[in-house]
């Protein structure tokens, strides 16, 4: 008898995970104990072995899907067995090709609609919605009446009715707590209070970042006149405001800067697991280097060598010893950078802007300072060649100059990594049993925790470190 | 089982032989000169008259069948005609010397029985009593019909026989203007005024019946005697012979006491007319030889068993003189083999392909019409051309009743489209009546002074004490006592009722709910029958249509199948195929059992609520038992009244107060809510009640749910107001019974509450049944009854799932599709 093999639950607050590798494709014969596949929750890594022998009939999802736990994965049986009823994607649609990006949305979306999966309905505690566009969204009448009576759009409601059936409880719950997002949409949607887009596209219809990113596409008043219009928005939205004489507030129109900065930012946020780490470093050396420098740099005919000239300096040279931070995650792959293009976040009236060095490995610190100066005077003016503003594989932003002492900067995708400089402050230190002050100066380093883990990228940072406390070595090598 | 008659061992080892008498076979040899002294010539005259009438009623029909029109009248009858051309003699001959008071019961061959039952009567009754009852039935709406159309203006006699003729072909023609309004129909003719009882398009289906109607009239101590006409192909039938055996039974002479001892006022008249449909009786389909030697091996008296030739009408008259002596001296009952022969088929379809035409010609040259004529002219009693007048006479008489009865004006049908609930009215008669006859009741005691009612005035009349604890079963006022109570009370009430079944006497019912009662009440009261489930309650419909109450008991649920056609084709159908003439104060109790295994413990509470007609009830309460069951003997309907063998021994838990001792009515066809909750409706029906509880406490503590919990009570009729109302609160609903799960009536019941309260339903009603098995051993029942676990289950796979929830059995869609596809 074909028996499924189920994505375990491994924790309670783990709803899906990400299938990383397959080491059996379909029809492979397997024994119990053969590893199946590998999975990965947003804290580890897990193996998937197979609990009993056979030959694998389907696999329902493919690598780098992200499934929801106790679904479905794949069905291990005799050849020939009818495994339809197991197909969490409900009934069998006709074959797929893993390019085909509706068939890829098909899998993305679960229905328990066909699961005869007593083993599976035993434990489970709710069902998921099939709400692709144009299918029947199953729910009871009292829900259905109860949803309109309230006015309340049923489609956010998450199921958990017998065999995807939205209840009574369901719509209940949404009045509670309202639409249903993905964890990472809804934050951003808590920002943009207009424009919660009537339909989603991702599991049980939970709303998702492209859901949003579309709505942002039009314009925000529009946008929040639509909202208001429309029957079918979720009731938080359509919240009244007290009338006032007094306006209380003006709406400004976003330039296109802002709008790019804000889609930028959010689709960041919104799309990557980012985590800052905060370092900082005895800035002795370079406080002296710049020193002499500035010293001198007539008689050499250098540039005004900046401290973020030194730094930018470093990390060029530090960065291709970690390839994963001088990277573009791209979703299902990743390009590590053979060189370094290195994005310098430039504050300028119009808002934030990120003009490249491009080389920056390969250029000495004098061209990269005189290359700095130009840029941002380039941003400033606004004359700044387009392609210049997006060809990076790293960058560097600095608010030290304004008494930041630490922050965790957004990373400009598709890059991996994004340094943050800060200001220097006098720090203690124990030497030979005496305390002695020294400039300390903080990094802070965010980067993509699924392009990259946790220690490789202290590790980028500590040799950061290094060179910056032994530039000279580093102007050396 | 009396403990007064002792079975003594040395005389049932005693050698011996069984002698039996001779079986008088066509011992009437009287010649018309010998019977001058007994009938004028009047009645001579009458009798061939009778038989003419018969003959050309039949005729007229048969033409009407067989080439659409009759003397001129052009008509189409779809509807049955199972014609007696050629048994004339023998019905008329019968008739002769019976009166009003004397009932006859029939079959599907009885247009000859009714209209000479029917023209005796008229003979015997004077004019005032006659123009009364046409005046009196159905308001005058027949006598409207037929008044002012005699030759002789002003001759009640000559009225009342118009009346007869055309009420009983308007009711062969489905008129409303019918003596049952149309609805009985040929097969069905009857006329109670003058003694006509119904006839039974089952093959036997009176000879139970009789045996309740001379029930009747001997525990009521009324006139008359009665008569069951079966054919010859029905002592085939199982309940015909069921019904010989409760009519013989010997307590009747040995045990019944004082005037009521004695045998019924009963013969079992065969019309032997040779042929069972196409299968002759004699040589063939049966091997009696002879019909009476059948009566020989019933009991000592043999049944007075005689065969007489039914093709001389006087013959039959001289029987019937000799046997009516026999049944007034309380020597009945009676077997008649009358032998007669019928000329036409079967029906019209008949083609008689299983008998020769020589056959037909030789009775035609007996045939009675022919042959009693002649012997008349050859006596001198009368002349050819007074025959021929007779004969004229009739034929008249005839084409107008035929022309009346076809005419759509004065004899309309029926009318659905304006009156659409005419028919629906007649199903029940929902009448409430005390007591059936005005008469001091015969009991043995007080009431007060019988052990039982004096052991249950020691009990708690409500099952928790006051610490809310279960008080111990001997001392808890139990569901068999709260029936008890009931049904004692109405023994006190009600004079005509009567209560019998297998081991109600002495031992108290199998289930002891009797106990105390053979104390309170004399034989004919309450006595035990033979194990003859489909007569005991065949007989009860007799008991009942003639006036009487009665409860009738077959023990276990599963004997229903025992009663099958009484149940279902006789007790369900005569109230309305009377179109109200007749009630049918009947209580059936049967028993739903368990640990006895497949034959013994099934709820078919479902197969009687599927025949229109009974009303079905299924206590679980004691509160509700006794109130049911005061309703049900209150009523003029049958009720089927279930009883679970699991709950005989609980106490009262939920009505406050505990059971009254007073009388109080529970209305028939009301839900009664058990249990308040809010967040799922759970309908039981018996004895799951407390499985549902059970279920509630589980949805309660472990899944935060409150259940509303609802006891049917009533099938039919069943009242869904409570039941909506619950439902448009919860929106979810299970429901459960002990019954198979296909084809449950709680099937038709969860269809009914999607079809009108669909909009409010969060999820489909669930039906949690048995399984659709075979009942195993006590020590797998679990796994067949439901369990509350199920109930649990069946939320959770097809409701709401649970949080946590693991589900012990499987409710499953795929299993569900399993099963039917596997048919379990």
């Amino acid at each position: 008898m074909a028996v499924p093999v189920i994505m375990p639950k491994q924790g309670q607050s783990v709803e899906s995970c990400i299938i990383t590798k397959w080491h059996k494709k379909k029809g492979d014969r397997v024994k119990a104990g053969d590893l199946l596949f590998t999975y990965e929750t947003d804290k580890a890594t897990f193996d998937e072995e197979a609990k009993v022998d056979g030959v694998i009939l389907e696999i329902f999802f493919e690598e780098d899907e992200d499934v929801p736990v106790l679904t479905n994965v794949c069905v291990i049986g005799e050849e020939g067995e009818d495994y339809s009823e197991f197909d969490p994607r409900g009934p069998q649609k006709p074959t797929q090709s893993a390019e085909d990006t509706t068939s890829k949305e098909a899998q993305e979306t679960i229905s328990v609609e066909s699961s005869s999966g007593i083993n599976l309905n035993k434990t489970q505690e709710s069902a998921v919605q099939d709400i692709q566009p144009g299918e029947r969204i199953k729910i009871s009448p009292r829900a259905r009446n109860y949803a309109e009576k309230i006015g309340i759009d049923y489609r956010y409601a998450t199921s958990t009715g017998p065999h995807g059936r939205i209840i009574e409880r369901d719509i209940i719950a949404l009045q509670e707590k309202g639409p249903v997002f993905t964890f990472a949409a809804k934050d951003v949607a808590m920002e943009y209070q207009t424009g919660i887009p009537t339909e989603g596209t991702g599991l049980g219809g939970r709303i998702r970042i492209e859901d949003l990113k579309k709505e942002a596409e039009v314009p925000v008043t529009q946008q929040s006149a639509e909202a208001a219009s429309s029957v079918a928005a979720p009731v938080h939205t359509a919240a009244k405001l007290p009338e006032e004489h007094e306006p209380e507030y003006v709406e400004v129109k976003l330039t296109n800067i802002r709008k790019v900065i804000a889609k930028s930012m959010h689709q960041s946020l919104a799309n990557s697991a980012q985590l800052t780490l905060h370092t900082t470093f005895d800035a002795t050396e370079i406080l002296n280097f710049r020193k002499k420098i500035k010293e001198n740099k007539d008689k050499l005919g250098l540039q005004n060598i900046t401290i973020n000239d030194i730094i930018l300096y470093a990390v060029s040279r530090t960065l291709l010893n970690h390839k994963y931070l001088n990277a573009h995650f791209l979703d299902d792959k990743i390009k590590l950078f053979n060189v370094v293009h290195l994005g310098v976040a430039v504050d300028t009236e119009r808002g934030l802007m990120v003009p490249t060095i491009m080389y920056a490995n390969k250029k000495s610190l004098n061209e990269i300072s005189a290359e700095v100066k130009a840029l941002v005077s380039e941003c400033q003016k606004g004359t700044i060649n387009p392609d210049l503003l997006k060809s990076g594989t790293f960058t560097v932003t600095n608010l030290g100059m304004l008494d930041i002492e630490s922050f965790t900067p957004v990373i400009n995708p598709p890059q991996t990594g994004i340094l943050g400089v800060n200001n220097v402050v006098q720090r203690v230190r124990e030497v030979n049993g005496q305390y002695e002050y020294y400039p300390a100066m903080g990094l802070s380093l965010t980067f993509d925790h699924r392009a990259i883990d946790g220690a490789p990228a202290a590790r980028f940072l500590k040799e950061l470190k290094e060179n910056l406390e032994n530039f000279t070595l580093l102007l050396t090598k | 089982m009396p403990k007064s008659l002792f079975i003594d061992p040395n005389g049932i080892r005693k050698s011996g032989y069984i002698t039996f008498k001779d079986i008088p076979v066509n011992q009437y040899n009287k010649t018309i000169e010998e019977e001058k002294s007994n009938y004028s010539k009047e009645d001579f005259l009458r009798i061939f008259r009778d038989m003419a009438i018969i003959r050309e009623f039949e005729t007229m029909i048969n033409a009407i069948k067989t080439t659409g029109q009759y003397n001129g009248i052009e008509y189409n009858h779809p509807g049955p005609a199972h014609l007696s051309i050629g048994q004339e003699a023998a019905v008329v001959g019968q008739a002769y010397l019976l009166d009003e008071n004397d009932f006859i019961f029939g079959s599907h061959r009885s247009h000859g029985e009714v209209i000479s039952k029917g023209l005796s009567a008229i003979e015997k009754m004077s004019d005032e009593r006659l123009l009364d009852i046409m005046k009196n039935f159905e308001g005058g709406k027949i006598l409207k019909v037929v008044e002012g159309k005699q030759k002789n203006n002003g001759n009640v006699k000559e009225l009342a026989i118009d009346f007869l003729l055309y009420g009983f072909l308007a009711e062969n023609f489905a008129r409303e203007t019918g003596v049952n309004r149309g609805l009985g129909g040929s097969m069905h003719m009857f006329f109670t005024p003058f003694g006509i009882y119904p006839n039974n398009a089952i093959v036997g289906g009176s000879a139970d019946i009789g045996v309740g109607a001379a029930l009747y009239k001997k525990i009521n101590k009324k006139k008359g005697i009665v008569i069951v006409n079966i054919g010859d192909g029905a002592l085939g039938c199982g309940p015909v012979w069921e019904a010989i055996c409760l009519a013989t039974m010997g307590q009747y002479k040995k045990l019944w006491e004082g005037e009521y001892r004695g045998g019924l006022p009963l013969i079992f008249n065969f019309y032997n007319n040779q042929y069972g449909m196409g299968g002759q009786t004699s040589g063939e389909t049966m091997g009696f030889d002879m019909l009476a030697r059948v009566g020989a091996g019933v009991n000592p008296e043999q049944m007075h068993a005689e065969r007489i030739d039914g093709y001389n009408p006087l013959a039959v008259i001289d029987a019937i003189r000799r046997k009516k002596k026999i049944l007034e001296e309380k020597n009945g009952p009676v077997l008649l083999d009358t032998i007669t022969y019928r000329f036409t088929g079967h029906s019209p379809s008949d083609a008689s392909s299983y008998r020769t035409k020589e056959e037909i010609d030789a009775w035609m040259e007996h045939d009675s019409l022919v042959t009693y004529r002649r012997q008349l002219v050859e006596a001198k009693v009368a002349t050819d051309d007074e025959f021929d007048a007779i004969l004229a006479d009739v034929k008249e008489l005839i084409t107008k009743i035929c022309r009346l009865a076809t005419d759509d004006t004065v004899s309309p049908r029926m009318d659905l489209v304006k009156d659409p609930d005419a028919i629906g009215r007649l199903m029940f008669s929902n009448q409430k009546i005390e007591k059936m006859d005005d008469r001091e009741c015969e009991v043995l005691m007080p009431k007060e002074e019988n052990p039982r009612v004096q052991q249950i005035k020691k009990k708690a009349r409500f099952g928790l004490d006051e610490n809310g604890k279960p008080v111990p079963k001997n001392r808890v006022y139990q569901l068999r006592d709260a029936i008890f109570e009931a049904i004692i009370d109405k023994f006190y009430t009600d004079p005509t009722l009567i209560a019998y079944g297998e081991e109600n006497r002495d031992w108290g019912g199998a289930f002891a709910v009797y106990r105390g009662l053979t104390e309170a009440l004399p034989y004919h009261r309450l006595f035990n029958t033979s194990i003859s489930e489909g007569a005991i309650v065949g007989s009860a419909v007799g008991y009942a249509l003639c006036g009487g109450r009665v409860i009738a008991e077959i023990m276990y649920c599963d004997f229903i199948g025992r009663a099958g056609d009484e149940i279902f084709n006789q007790l369900s159908k005569w109230q309305a195929m009377s179109a109200g003439i007749l009630k049918m104060p009947v209580v059936v109790r049967v028993s739903v059992g368990s640990k006895y295994g497949a034959q013994h413990s099934q709820d078919w509470s479902s197969l009687v609520t599927h025949i229109p007609g009974l009303k079905v009830v299924f206590p679980a309460t004691p509160y509700d038992a006794k109130g049911l069951m005061n309703s049900a003997l209150a009523g003029t309907d049958p009720v089927i009244f279930f009883e679970s063998q699991r709950i005989y021994d609980v106490g009262e838990l939920f009505h406050k107060g505990g059971v009254p001792e007073g009388y109080y009515e529970v209305p028939i066809g009301e839900p009664d809510i058990k249990k308040e909750g809010k967040d799922i409706t759970i309908l039981t029906v018996g004895a799951t009640l407390y499985r549902a509880l059970e279920a509630a406490k589980i949805l309660e503590e472990k899944y935060g749910l409150s259940a509303e919990i609802i006891d049917a009570r009533s099938l039919v009729p069943f009242n869904y107001e409570k039941v909506l109302e619950s439902v448009k609160k919860t929106g979810k609903i299970v429901l459960a019974s002990d019954a198979c799960e296909r084809g449950s009536f709680l099937k038709e019941v969860a269809q009914t509450i999607t079809e009108t309260a669909f909009d409010y339903l969060d999820a489909p009603p669930v039906v949690v049944g048995s399984r659709n098995w075979i009942t195993p051993a006590h020590e797998l029942e679990t796994f067949f009854f439901p369990q509350p676990e199920w109930i649990i289950d069946a939320i959770h796979e097809k409701i709401m799932p649970l949080k946590g929830h693991v589900p012990v059995s499987n409710f499953t869609v795929n299993e569900q599709l399993r099963r039917n596809k596997m048919g379990v």
